[in-house]
């Protein structure tokens, strides 16, 4: 981390929510990545090694739904924290890894970035 | 005996009622040739009535009724030993759709022991199991399109919520933002709803659940120091429809909104209460807090949209405002009673 600043890859397809989730995390202090589907945030994953924390969607179109990626990224690169937001309430936090976040959308941004700070400070659950 | 014919005349009254039988019916005698049928059986299953009377069963047709199986179960049903009960069979005829049968069969009772014959039922089920298959069908694609449904509400009030959170951060103006955070504050509000009522039976919202999520929500976004304000719930059993429950979590909206600017300027503590109670139709809810109290004359805040919204949705519950000091702070009330409506087209809270 060359500014010592905290990376957010944030995963979302649609573009207002990311675009918005970006803002919130930069205004919150912290560097913002953004892709739009699975695919996409493994290869940035893969080409740089300073991503400490993903936000992402559960519904996107692409090979792998936001639950299979906080799977991978679990097995992958266990050290990476995971927020898990989604449209279906209902969801089961047991079918996300151990130690991941879930919010129901819509989500409050201050709850997000409180879940945020808390993880990355090593507090988490 | 299975090679004498037919030495005994059957009472004609017996015939009389298998061949008037509405359900399709055979009769029986003990090697399993057909005595009597039923017109409904020779309808069904499209058999010249003419043919059947001392025909064996599996003979009858073109032999679709020759069915190991149900021969088996017929026999040991004449020697007494069993009855059958709900037997599934298919019965397959060449051009046309196989169909599925069930077949109750017994000896009758009729006093004579020496001579055995049978009553075989045979209810044709195909049509009734497609429906039910059908049914079943259409009972999972509704679960799966209300899940389609409810997730993208849910994304769409995100994209809401997320423009006007942004929109909040980017203005400069301090009232502009307030305006911005109160419009945020109105989308969550409804989002809860949403929420409460993708887990909830039968469109009902239980309230005491969706008003402490409000809370909390309206707490964590307003509320910057959890140990000086607090919000506590105290609400009954109370469940209500979903358009009910959307204008009083407005109402409770507006109202904790309206306290956490007004009541607090300078408390080291303060305290705001949300309760409900039900009594049959009647119901009561109580917005209160222990800070400054009424404000009056100079200082009283002008009435805004917040204020216009608490009035127009108690208006539209049939519910009467009164706001009072409490010594310290303000109580706002808003009571419905069932025989006291004015308007007469809305549900009311059960």
């Amino acid at each position: 981390m060359f500014n010592g600043k905290a990376v957010i890859l944030i995963v979302e397809d649609s573009p207002i929510i990311r675009m918005s989730a970006v803002d919130l995390m930069e205004s919150a202090g912290y560097v913002a990545l953004e892709a739009g589907c699975a695919d996409e945030a493994i290869a940035l994953l893969e080409s740089r090694n300073d991503i400490d924390l993903v936000f992402t969607d559960v519904q996107m179109p692409g090979t792998m739904d936001g639950i299979k990626l906080s799977h991978h990224i679990r097995n992958r690169w266990p050290p990476v924290k995971l927020v898990v937001a989604s449209g279906n309430a209902i969801i089961e936090e047991g079918s996300l890894p151990a130690g991941s976040r879930f919010f129901p959308k819509p989500y409050d941004g201050h709850a997000i970035a409180d879940a945020i700070g808390l993880l990355l400070a090593g507090e988490a659950l | 005996m299975s090679n004498e014919p037919i030495a005994h005349f059957e009472a004609a009254s017996t015939i009389a009622v298998v061949v008037s039988s509405n359900e399709p019916l055979l009769f029986l005698t003990e090697d399993q040739r057909v005595i009597a049928a039923s017109t409904s059986f020779c309808r069904a299953f499209a058999i010249e009535p003419a043919t059947i009377p001392g025909r064996p069963l599996a003979e009858l047709g073109a032999g679709e009724w020759a069915l190991p199986g149900l021969a088996s179960l017929l026999r040991t049903t004449a020697s007494g030993s069993a009855r059958i009960e709900a037997y599934e069979i298919d019965l397959e005829r060449p051009g046309r759709e196989t169909r599925r049968l069930i077949v109750n069969a017994r000896t009758l009772d009729d006093g004579d022991s020496a001579r055995v014959r049978l009553q075989m039922a045979v209810t044709d089920v195909t049509d009734m199991r497609a429906e039910a298959r059908l049914k079943d069908d259409l009972v999972r694609e509704k679960a799966i399109l209300i899940q389609e449904v409810q997730h993208r509400v849910a994304n769409s009030l995100q994209i809401i919520a997320s423009v006007l959170m942004q929109s909040a951060r980017g203005v400069q103006s301090e009232e502009a933002r307030g305006h911005l955070h109160n419009a945020h504050h109105r989308v969550m509000s409804i989002a809860s709803v949403q929420r409460q009522l993708s887990s909830a039976q039968a469109g009902k919202v239980e309230l005491r659940s969706y008003f402490t999520q409000l809370s909390e929500s309206l707490g964590a976004s307003m509320i910057a120091d959890a140990a000086r304000l607090s919000i506590a719930v105290t609400v009954d059993e109370s469940s209500v429809e979903a358009d009910v429950s959307i204008s009083l979590g407005l109402i409770v909206t507006e109202l904790v909104i309206n306290a956490l600017k007004h009541a607090f300027p300078d408390q080291a503590k303060g305290r705001i209460g949300i309760d409900f109670h039900s009594a049959g139709k009647d119901w009561t809810l109580r917005v209160s807090d222990d800070g400054v109290g009424l404000l009056t004359g100079e200082a009283a805040p002008k009435p805004g949209l917040g204020t216009g919204i608490v009035d127009a949705l108690a208006r539209n519950l049939d519910g009467e405002i009164e706001v009072s000091d409490a010594h310290p702070g303000t109580s706002v009330t808003i009571r419905h009673r069932a025989g006291t409506r004015r308007s007469a087209s809305h549900p009311a809270a059960e």
